[in-house]
């Protein structure tokens, strides 16, 4: 099969249009580099160049050798690093993209995530492990963040289909709703970090261990060093996601199973979407609500179903990022919104809404994080850059349309005749 | 007037050798058409076929590649509608540009207003426009506003408006499309009006009585080329239509008389609610449709034939009487239960009939998706999809570019709507609803449609149609029922009954009593 021949395919065309945008953004990325390195006097040219090649490939960064010049090659903490932060942007990207085949734009994802994310600590670290399996715990916190999110997701899916109110403009409530409510929820809980000492703005980690002990007759709470006369009514916390074998791969990173959950999800999406009568009734909803309710389809029913489908994706970022139990939650930042919601977004842009494609994208937004990161590291550039990369990514993958007719142009022509209807005014 | 030179020319307008291309597809290809002084010169062609990009190329919306324009015999440049407007070139839309909530004068005077030391004087515009609507018989309320006055009117508001313009060149876009058949009688004869004042006329229709009619020449396009200009008299409709669609058809439908059986739709006493207003758009409409017989609703659009429709089917909830479609109260069933003995073609196809971003097996399958044909434990069976569509498309001669996977938005207006056809008829339904099922279609396509629905009453099929084209009623159905303002007010044989007979009921100038009807 020659070039010629597949640029005809559709599919062929959009991963290539996807390709170019991805490209110009990291050129645009190299030319700030540039340009700000030209422009300060403490930048010498090596650092500049050092800057180019970690934007593109800081990710197999190995450090400096005796000479003080780059290394680089596979570098499993990094590689582990990309996945493990990849995870959530894949199913925040999922997300956007579910919704998105029903005509929906879910901007909703970061209300969605703080609710996977409050439901599943508060989970995770409540139930006894003393009394329940901590595979159990996980199961629960891990489903119970999900239908959190799926909750959260109905809220502006049911506006939408009783009262017609606009998604986005619910959605956006619904975000800071959510902000404001998980921040007030921890603020009051007892889920603070007590044990140590001053973190006191953090919540516990899900695989931190807490025991519940009464000390003279007062209860009160420890970790693993008991105090003396103790008596422990329970435990809890000492819940994580399994590293399934990952750590050994990518040793001293943090990745973990909760990566090849996400890739699952998004495969399970896929079929859904293209190969069962649920992913038909949903696009049909989404390309012509009129034309599928005349058809029968519940068209009000597949808007709810298709938000809250979209609500557990987003859920599930949150729950699978909290349950890897390393990561710690400051509650009071989330007043704000969580970035990773919003780059849901791009994720799902650049992947033009098809779950596979979800996966790579969202896999590529962790690579330049990981590359921003080494840039600040190794440089005296600051991380913003990859923003900006990010910037013009998405700006482009709303040209991507364009991108797409251009690589297919020679084919246009010659089959537009047929539309005979078009060619008045 | 000014005064009369030499004539260089016979012709007030002549288009020559005229090509317009667009990418992929000539337009235009090399057409003539010269516009005598004070003739009614008729533009025929099917969808597609050019008048419309010709009618842009002379208003300056779209320059051509080749070919000239003169005027008088003097070769003008129109690069924009002002050029046009300055040569004295006006038109009437086919959807009227007027503001709703102005006067008539306002609407005819705006953008050519008088001033007095820059207040609008309004005074010698009443003048002219009176003098203008009695010279040619055109009577308008000129205090009235545009939103309380008849589509008829208004379209002589459009014509005072070129008229005040002093526009010697009129072109007319499809006028009769929105107008009764007393309405239409009555733009005839104001048109002949002008012509004979001396106004030179361009009549743009696909409408074979009425060009007979009134038009003095007619020149057929046929997908962008010029088939040729005749004189009206030498010529008859079956020719034209042969001219316009490049082979013989059949103008009238052939059909046997009906032979009704059992009762399959009984409509009783059914109210639909308004959007707009307090009052039903449907009100206490009963009837029945048998089967073996073609049951046509006709009237003016906006009677209530669309909310009817949508509470038949189920889109819209009714609020009143009853509905049984095979002997089961359907009354309040949700769309997917009525389509157990029911197929609907709908109004608008491209808000109902059909997802365009699908493809044309996606559509095929629209009701269909979920029978055990087509899934297996929720999963779609693509194969029996495809073969599934590709025997509706064999059968029914839908043409696209890439057969079934064909994205549905790229096929031409004609073929969607058989792609709907097929559909809607293989369901194989003891009710087929058909609704303006040749709205914009072309002869040939139109022709089809006819005999599919004809075919379909043959098999036994009770056939409900509604149709705003009174030749496709008078010829088509074996009973009419004329709606008016969301009621029933007279029952038809189309046999004993004239379209003018028909236009009296519509506008709701007369009305049988209901006994009469229900009898």
């Amino acid at each position: 099969m020659n070039i010629k021949s597949l640029l005809q395919r559709d599919s062929v065309r959009t991963v290539f249009a996807s390709l170019i945008a991805i490209l110009v953004g990291l050129l645009a990325g190299t030319v700030v580099v540039v340009v700000v390195g030209l422009l300060n006097p403490s930048i010498s040219s090596n650092i500049i160049w050092d800057g180019v090649r970690l934007i593109f490939l800081g990710v197999f960064n190995t450090g400096r050798d005796a000479a003080g010049a780059l290394t680089f090659g596979f570098n499993p903490t990094f590689f582990g690093n990309m996945l493990f932060r990849a995870m959530p942007l894949i199913l925040t990207g999922l997300s956007v993209a579910i919704a998105y085949k029903t005509g929906l734009f879910n901007i909703g994802a970061p209300g969605q995530y703080l609710a996977g994310i409050c439901t599943t600590l508060f989970l995770a670290l409540s139930i006894p492990t003393s009394s329940v399996p901590a595979w159990l715990v996980w199961i629960i916190a891990f489903f119970g963040g999900m239908i959190a999110g799926a909750l959260w997701g109905c809220i502006p899916g049911l506006l939408k289909s009783l009262l017609n109110i606009n998604e986005v403009i619910a959605c956006i409530m619904t975000n800071w709703l959510a902000a404001s409510l998980v921040t007030w929820v921890f603020d009051i809980s007892n889920l603070k970090n007590m044990l140590e000492g001053t973190k006191t703005g953090y919540i516990y980690k899900t695989s931190s261990i807490i025991n519940d002990i009464i000390v003279d007759g007062t209860r009160t709470i420890s970790g693993t060093n008991l105090p003396a006369g103790a008596e422990v009514v329970s435990t809890r916390g000492g819940v994580a996601t399994d590293k399934m074998g990952l750590d050994r791969l990518f040793s001293g990173s943090q990745v973990n199973g909760g990566i090849l959950i996400a890739i699952l999800l998004a495969i399970i999406f896929y079929i859904i979407m293209e190969k069962t009568t649920l992913g038909y009734q949903l696009k049909a909803c989404g390309s012509n609500r009129h034309a599928a309710k005349y058809a029968g389809i519940k068209d009000k029913r597949n808007i709810v179903l298709s938000m809250a489908l979209a609500g557990a994706m987003a859920g599930a970022a949150g729950s699978l990022y909290a349950l890897s139990g390393n990561t710690e939650f400051f509650w009071t930042t989330y007043q704000s919104l969580p970035a990773v919601g919003f780059t849901g977004i791009a994720v799902a842009l650049l992947a033009v809404n098809n779950p596979i494609g979800v996966i790579f994208t969202g896999t590529f937004m962790s690579f330049l994080n990981i590359n921003g990161q080494q840039l600040t590291k190794m440089t005296s550039y600051n991380e913003y850059i990859t923003d900006v990369i990010i910037a013009v990514i998405v700006y482009l993958s709303a040209f991507m349309l364009m991108f797409k007719m251009w690589l297919g142009r020679k084919r246009k022509i010659s089959v537009s005749p047929v539309r005979e209807g078009e060619v008045k005014k | 007037m000014e005064e009369v030179r030499p004539e260089t020319s016979e012709y007030v307008i002549e288009m020559n050798h005229i090509t317009k291309e667009f990418p992929g597809i000539i337009a235009n290809d090399d057409i003539t058409l010269q516009l005598k002084k004070g003739e009614i010169h008729a533009l025929l062609g099917e969808n597609g076929a050019g008048k419309s990009t010709l009618m842009s190329v002379l208003f300056g919306l779209y320059k051509p590649e080749k070919g000239e324009i003169r005027k008088n015999g003097k070769v003008v440049q129109i690069n924009d509608p002002n050029d046009a407007t300055a040569l004295q070139i006006g038109m009437v839309h086919q959807h009227f540009k007027l503001i709703d909530v102005f006067t008539v004068l306002d609407n005819i005077i705006l953008g050519a207003e008088d001033t007095k030391a820059g207040f609008l004087s309004k005074k010698a515009a009443r003048k002219k426009v009176s003098e203008l609507s009695e010279k040619y018989g055109l009577k308008v309320d000129l205090d009235a506003k545009i939103e309380d006055i008849t589509v008829g009117m208004q379209q002589r508001v459009e014509i005072l408006k070129m008229l005040y313009r002093d526009n010697e060149i009129l072109i007319f876009d499809e006028p009769t499309a929105v107008l009764t058949p007393q309405e239409i009688d009555e733009l005839m004869q104001i048109m002949k009006n002008l012509a004979a004042e001396g106004k030179s006329i361009l009549f743009i229709s696909h409408k074979l009585n009425e060009i007979m009619q009134v038009s003095d020449r007619v020149t057929v396009l046929r997908k962008g080329k010029h088939i040729g200009t005749v004189n009206t008299a030498d010529t008859d409709k079956q020719s034209l239509s042969n001219m316009m669609v490049g082979r013989p058809v059949q103008l009238e439908v052939q059909k046997e008389s009906a032979n009704p059986g059992e009762v399959i739709l009984d409509i009783s006493h059914f109210c639909v609610p308004s959007k707009l207003h307090s009052r039903n758009a449907v009100n206490d409409v009963s009837f029945q449709v048998r089967e073996g017989e073609i049951v046509c609703i006709a009237g003016i659009d906006g009677n209530g034939q669309t909310d009817f429709i949508y509470g038949l089917t189920g889109i819209e909830k009714s609020n009143g009487g009853t509905v049984t479609l095979c002997g089961q109260d359907i009354t309040h069933l949700s769309i997917k239960n009525r389509g157990n003995n029911m197929s609907h073609i709908p109004e608008d196809r491209h808000k109902h009939g059909l997802v365009l971003d699908f493809t044309l097996e996606q559509n095929m399958v629209l009701q269909r998706f979920m029978e055990p044909e087509f899934q297996k434990g929720q999963f779609i069976r693509f194969a029996e999809v495809r073969s599934y569509a590709e025997r509706l498309i064999e059968q029914f001669d839908v043409r696209s570019g890439q057969g079934p996977v064909t994205k549905v938005r790229s096929m031409s207006g004609g073929n969607q709507q058989k792609a709907i056809v097929a559909r809607e008829l293989d369901r194989d339904k003891k009710l087929i609803i058909a609704v303006q099922p040749t709205r914009g279609l072309d002869v040939g396509a139109i022709e089809y449609i006819h005999k599919q629905l004809v075919k379909e009453r043959d098999k036994g099929k009770a056939v409900l149609l509604v149709s705003l084209e009174l030749d496709e009623v008078m010829n088509l159905s074996d009973r009419i029922l004329v709606m008016y303002e969301g009621e029933i007010v007279g029952e038809f044989n189309p046999k004993q009954t004239t379209i003018q007979e028909l236009g009296l009921y519509m506008t709701g100038a007369k009305r049988q009593d209901r006994k009469e009807v229900e009898a």
